[in-house]
């Protein structure tokens, strides 16, 4: 009764569905897919697809976490170097036979810290969370260098389960993992007070701290969170290759904020979901994998990346105008 | 036309949106002389001095600057005929020297082109100050100056730029006793040079201290122009506020119960200076005084956006220790801020999010119960008639009266509330909704809350509020009890004559 009395009150309209963004980023998924499938058939091929989605995994989970850092409205820049620094630890623990419990424990621990250093920085000095994360990139990679001595980490054989195991043989675990994360992040924005937390210190801080949330543990919690996932992604990233080395990961943090970018979060805060983050990263795989199924110069493939940034930046711009002028 | 007028406005109309914020306002500037102009905030003031600086058109009406009839001033042209504006808050780059500031724009440069010859530079600017009658080092830097220097440097400028009308806006609202003599000097010296002084300010002892003639603005409209000797404060105050009392909104009485707020010896630095004073169940305790005299900074302390030197804070005959908002919220206590878009609104969030933030922050669980959200909000829509379209709706997109409403109303949620603090309620909230602001707080007083109500509206003030305590330099000089108060007297307890 009284359920129905508030849905009176409050009709559910749902936004006119194409004018959300990820309707946007699935019509461009779809017309990539059957451009480059015409051209080249075996891109629909179940061994192609799967291997699309095992090649995102990393790279989901990696968005997933600078999602919910995005809407909060801070960012990280360190994520690649933080990968980096893990993968080499590890894979030197994993080269002189520590229990993986250990290695695991390792991973995600140092991985926590390293995050926890910059946002605790960022917000302990005040200083906006690009520039502090700038520097610790520096830091984490420089660390990677001066304690593998510059040389590469092989793993031959071992610990490959994380990012080789297919369920049925056809689904990556790895793949499985990501999804599982995504239904994660997706409870806590939606479902918990730390997910409204999140928005509101994201959308107005002052707002926020007024109405009584802990504006600082709040962002702090979302880098731990990211923490979290760093570590989880580094010990899939290391599982697959076989091998780590300092540069390890470099350039994975702008793609995963490009991700979120072309999923609709706005690197202003307070907006977004993790939906349009999941078709995001897939764009990135499918053109990724369309680029060399159409054998482009793969030197080209980092040119057309960043065109794609741009370009679907330039689309939520128009979005954004063309709104304000109706 | 007298040969000593140099600037004559005439006739000037300006509308803002559909509202005329001046009427057929006239007015003149004779060299030499210190013009007061006067009136209650939003009475045409600012507006009048952006006319004269360029910075606004008018709709009507003539200006004539040396008895040149002019169609509109530009912020360039109104400098090259010498008209400059010192602002409270002073116009400098803070990176500079005071040298550097004084010629900004004009610099000296040295034989050698795009140089600028510092030297130079900093021995007219001396003889500039030594003629002010101050002594102030040009190669100070300016962010290391003083509130009081900074309006010095100001002044300096506009001499600089050979000035013959200097328009001072409240130059010292944040100026101390002695700084304020000290500026005092400088008018006078300036006057003697034969430069028109227009003068605006709240405190009106000081513009019978310097004054030649007073002008009196209210709502929009010239209430007379007066040599300073033919009129006193008195008259001046009344005609200041002489409003229409049907203006008043009428509420109706609430029974008072026993004390349930007590605020005890409040302090901190020198901006809010043992405060103390009680608010009563179902009362409505209203807190004036001129803008910067520590009314938000007392509530702000009492809500624990900043930590008190001391004092204490008592309610319900318990000591409560407040170091943040979310301890003043856990302890009951509620605040509507002034500025909503910048302290209470979250943009690009929902009506509902927007609504159950506080009460969900009381809630001891981690999950959100989305059910409950829409219910609380949907009854909060009804009771308080908030105009919204669906559940969906953004924040943004309603109008500023509904605004208001649903950060009102995020308040209300929490039913152990036992204060409820609103910083200026109505400003910017049309006519209808303000009525509904006051409707829903005298709920809340019928509840038996207690409110705290700071606001620069005095016929609110005078209105809504029980008692009145007067802030005055960070002090609460004074409790009336509201009862045959009158804006005059409120006015001069604010002021302190």
């Amino acid at each position: 009764m009284m359920e129905k009395a508030s849905n009176e009150v409050l009709p559910r309209v749902r936004r006119t569905f194409f004018k959300s963004q990820w309707f946007f980023l699935l019509i461009a998924e779809v017309v990539l897919a059957i451009i480059t499938g015409t051209i080249n058939p075996r891109f629909f091929t179940l061994s192609n697809i799967t291997n699309i989605i095992e090649q995102i995994a990393v790279l989901g989970i990696l968005a997933s976490g600078m999602t919910v850092l995005i809407i909060s409205g801070e960012i990280d820049i360190s994520v690649g170097a933080n990968v980096g620094l893990v993968s080499c630890v590890i894979a030197m623990m994993i080269k002189n036979d520590v229990n993986y419990l250990w290695v695991v424990i390792t991973a995600v621990t140092l991985a926590v810290f390293n995050s926890f250093l910059v946002g605790a920085s960022s917000l302990a000095f005040k200083a906006p969370s690009f520039i502090v994360s700038l520097g610790f990139l520096s830091v984490f990679r420089g660390t990677a260098y001066a304690i593998t001595k510059g040389v590469f980490q092989t793993i031959y054989g071992k610990f490959e389960a994380l990012g080789l195991t297919r369920i049925g043989k056809v689904i990556p675990l790895s793949f499985l993992i990501g999804i599982i994360i995504y239904f994660f992040i997706y409870f806590i924005l939606k479902y918990t007070k730390f997910g409204r937390h999140i928005y509101s210190v994201g959308s107005n801080p002052m707002a926020a701290f007024l109405s009584g949330i802990s504006v600082s543990r709040t962002k702090l919690m979302a880098f731990l969170l990211n923490g979290v996932l760093i570590g989880i992604a580094a010990m899939i990233l290391l599982s697959r290759i076989g091998a780590a080395q300092p540069t390890t990961g470099s350039g994975m943090e702008l793609k995963a904020i490009g991700a979120v970018v072309i999923g609709g979060t706005p690197l202003s805060g307070g907006k977004g979901n993790i939906l349009g983050t999941f078709l995001g990263v897939l764009l990135m795989g499918i053109i990724s994998n369309s680029l060399n199924m159409l054998r482009v110069n793969p030197y080209f493939q980092e040119v057309v990346f960043g065109i794609f940034i741009v370009a679907s930046l330039a689309v939520s711009a128009f979005g954004t105008y063309f709104r304000k002028s109706e | 036309m007298n040969k000593d007028v140099i600037v004559q406005l005439k006739n000037i109309v300006k509308i803002y949106g559909g509202h005329a914020v001046l009427k057929r306002v006239s007015f003149d500037l004779r060299a030499g002389e210190v013009h007061c102009v006067v009136g209650e905030n939003g009475a045409g003031k600012s507006t009048l001095i952006k006319i004269l600086s360029g910075a606004v058109v008018p709709e009507e009406g003539e200006i004539y600057v040396l008895g040149k009839r002019l169609r509109a001033l530009t912020p360039r042209l109104a400098i090259n005929l010498g008209i400059s504006t010192v602002y409270q808050d002073a116009e400098l780059v803070d990176s500079l020297t005071v040298a550097e500031n004084i010629f900004l724009g004009s610099e000296k440069l040295s034989s050698f082109p795009i140089v600028i010859d510092k030297k130079k530079q900093n021995q007219e600017a001396r003889y500039i100050l030594q003629k002010l009658g101050v002594d102030l080092d040009p190669d100070l830097v300016v962010e290391d100056l003083s509130a009081a220097q900074r309006q010095i440097v100001q002044i300096a400028k506009a001499l600089f730029r050979k000035a013959k009308v200097i328009i001072f806006d409240e130059p010292t609202s944040s100026l101390g006793m002695e700084e304020t003599k000290a500026l005092m000097k400088i008018i006078q010296n300036l006057k003697m040079q034969g430069i028109g002084i227009i003068y605006i300010s709240h405190y009106l002892r000081e513009i019978f201290e310097i004054g030649d003639r007073v002008t009196i603005l209210k709502d929009g409209e010239n209430m007379g122009t007066y040599d300073i000797n033919e009129i006193d404060i008195e008259t001046v105050v009344k005609k200041m506020v002489g409003r229409d009392v049907a203006l008043f909104f009428q509420r109706k009485p609430i029974k008072l119960g026993e004390v349930q707020v007590q605020i005890r010896n409040l302090s901190k630095d020198n901006i809010v200076k043992n405060v103390s004073f009680d608010v009563k169940s179902g009362e409505i305790f209203g807190i004036g005084g001129l803008v910067g005299s520590g009314r938000t900074e007392l509530v702000s302390l009492i809500f624990g956006i900043k930590k008190p030197d001391s004092g204490e804070i008592i309610i319900r005959g318990k000591k409560v220790r407040i170091r943040s908002p979310m301890d003043a919220i856990r302890n009951g206590i509620c605040f509507v801020p002034e500025d909503r878009k910048k302290y209470a609104m979250f943009l690009g969030r929902n009506v509902v999010e927007n609504a159950v933030v506080v009460i969900n922050e009381l809630l001891k669980q981690y999950l959100l119960r989305l059910r409950q959200e829409i219910k609380l909000t949907a009854d909060l829509i009804k009771k308080l008639s908030i105009v919204v379209s669906s559940k969906d709706q953004l924040i943004e997109e309603l109008s500023g009266g509904n605004q208001q409403k649903v950060i009102a109303g995020r308040w209300l949620l929490n039913s152990e509330a036992v204060l409820y603090i609103f910083d200026e309620p109505t400003k910017g909230v049309d006519i209808g909704a303000r009525e509904q602001i006051y409707e829903l707080m005298l709920e809340l007083a019928e509840r038996g809350k207690s409110i705290i109500m700071v606001s620069s509206d005095m016929p609110e003030l005078l209105s809504m509020s029980d008692r009145i305590g007067i802030m005055r330099k960070g002090e609460m000089v004074e409790i009336l009890e509201n009862k045959g108060l009158k804006e005059e007297e409120l006015l001069k307890y604010f002021i302190g004559v």
